[in-house]
């Protein structure tokens, strides 16, 4: 949270190719194809394109995304979003409405006599 | 006696000290707070409750998962993991909702696929309808979770706990849980064998 | 507690066990073993081995039933199998073919 008032936007007319990096919160708005790390929260708005993998700590994707996810806390899968991809997370949340195909690691704990 | 007066038909419920093993089919609502192991198909809702375990490769029109599933659902309608839900296999349903507190493990398609993905086996391609993505080829797949699924049938394996009632389960006695096994296994595999999971009498 | 239920167009295959009092008003093959009460409704149809505390009996069943208290074939029913318990009630209108054990201790 300490970085929370930190927000980078990517907005509708950009086009990012290639590796993005950072450690603040990032929106995107426009297109990125490449690669993307962020040590906090990255939110892909309805209008966001992006085809990258993806690292960040926080991801909630209300546009398209298509690569492989990988977050440290939270994906959220809005009504809105289409994704394809595989995602790697904690915890992971996929509303009514949105298009998701790809797998899902979670950690599960079943009982025992599984 | 009490028995007959709850009965309302159109509805079956599994209890929770009762174990299915076998397969299972029907034209109406389940709920299942017990245990059902092999193979489950109705045309109407399987609602598995908190206490609820299903072992099984399920074939439904609409699944609420509040307790365990171990095995593929294929839903027509949709399939919904609820902040309780547990679930390794894979999901197929034009629907898939996952409320923030699931835990999941395995594959979805809803069978809408944007082009420049190739996921095996949709049935529905529709992607057609989306012409946004592509341009550039698919990221390459996650080569350790590829790697780690075939074979991995540590889930599967059916782990009797000494004390247990024979032919009994309790669902609840189980709810410490383990590390969970390090990669999802291919669940139709093993869930679909009933033999394997069978049961002592 | 009485909360298992099996609908009318339920189809298990298979063997159902538990602690608790079971209902069918579907079908089951295969094996039932329970230590409560089982009732087979007139629409339910039991092609299984039957073992329970008590089972009361409106629809068919063909399969030999062992319980250890009681077996009520009520009118109406079709039993086809060996029935062993200490109390076994036959209902006028039953129908019925098999061995009654009752357990007789003999000297």
């Amino acid at each position: 949270m300490a970085q929370a008032d930190q927000v980078g936007v990517i907005g509708k007319g950009i086009v990012i190719r290639g590796n993005l990096t950072g450690g603040g919160n990032l929106v995107i708005e426009g297109r990125v194809e490449g690669q993307i790390a962020l040590k906090n929260h990255l939110t892909i708005e309805n209008t966001g394109r992006v085809q990258a993998d993806i690292r960040a700590d926080e991801l909630t994707i209300n546009g398209e995304a298509s690569g492989n996810i990988d977050a440290s806390s939270r994906v959220a899968i809005s009504a809105s979003a289409k994704v394809a991809g595989d995602i790697k997370a904690p915890r992971v949340v996929i509303e009514d409405g949105a298009v998701f195909n790809g797998s899902i690691e979670m950690d599960v704990k079943l009982p025992e006599d599984i | 006696m009490a028995a007959k007066d709850l009965v309302t038909s159109g509805n079956t419920v599994i209890g929770p000290s009762i174990l299915i093993n076998g397969k299972l089919t029907g034209d109406e609502d389940l709920t299942v707070r017990g245990r059902v192991e092999g193979e489950l198909s109705l045309t109407k809702t399987l609602i598995v409750e908190p206490s609820g375990v299903v072992k099984a490769n399920v074939t439904v029109k609409n699944a609420v998962v509040s307790g365990v599933v171990v095995g593929n659902i294929q839903a027509t309608e949709s399939v919904e993991l609820t902040q309780e839900g547990r679930m390794v296999g894979d999901i197929r349903a034009p629907r898939v909702i996952i409320i923030d507190g699931a835990s999941f493990r395995g594959r979805v398609d809803m069978g809408e696929l944007p082009p420049g993905r190739s996921l095996p086996e949709r049935t529905t391609p529709r992607a057609q309808l989306r012409p946004t993505v592509r341009s550039l080829p698919a990221p390459p797949p996650r080569p350790a979770a590829a790697a780690a699924r075939p074979g991995n049938t540590g889930a599967t394996v059916p782990a009797r706990k000494p004390g247990g009632m024979p032919g009994i389960v309790r669902a609840e006695t189980a709810r410490p849980a383990p590390p969970a096994p390090p990669a999802p296994p291919v669940v139709a595999a093993g869930a679909k064998k009933k033999v394997v999971l069978k049961k002592k009498k | 507690m009485a909360n298992t239920v099996i609908g009318s167009s339920i189809v298990i295959d298979g063997e159902i066990s538990g602690d608790e009092d079971l209902v069918i008003q579907g079908t089951v093959k295969g094996k039932i073993s329970l230590r409560e009460s089982l009732f087979v409704e007139g629409s339910g149809v039991v092609e299984a081995d039957i073992e329970t505390q008590n089972v009361e009996i409106a629809g068919r069943v063909t399969g030999n039933i062992q319980a250890t208290d009681k077996v009520e074939l009520k009118a109406d029913c079709r039993v086809v199998g060996d029935v062993k318990a200490p109390r076994i009630l036959i209902a006028d209108g039953a129908s019925f073919k098999g061995n009654v054990d009752m357990d007789v201790k003999e000297r």
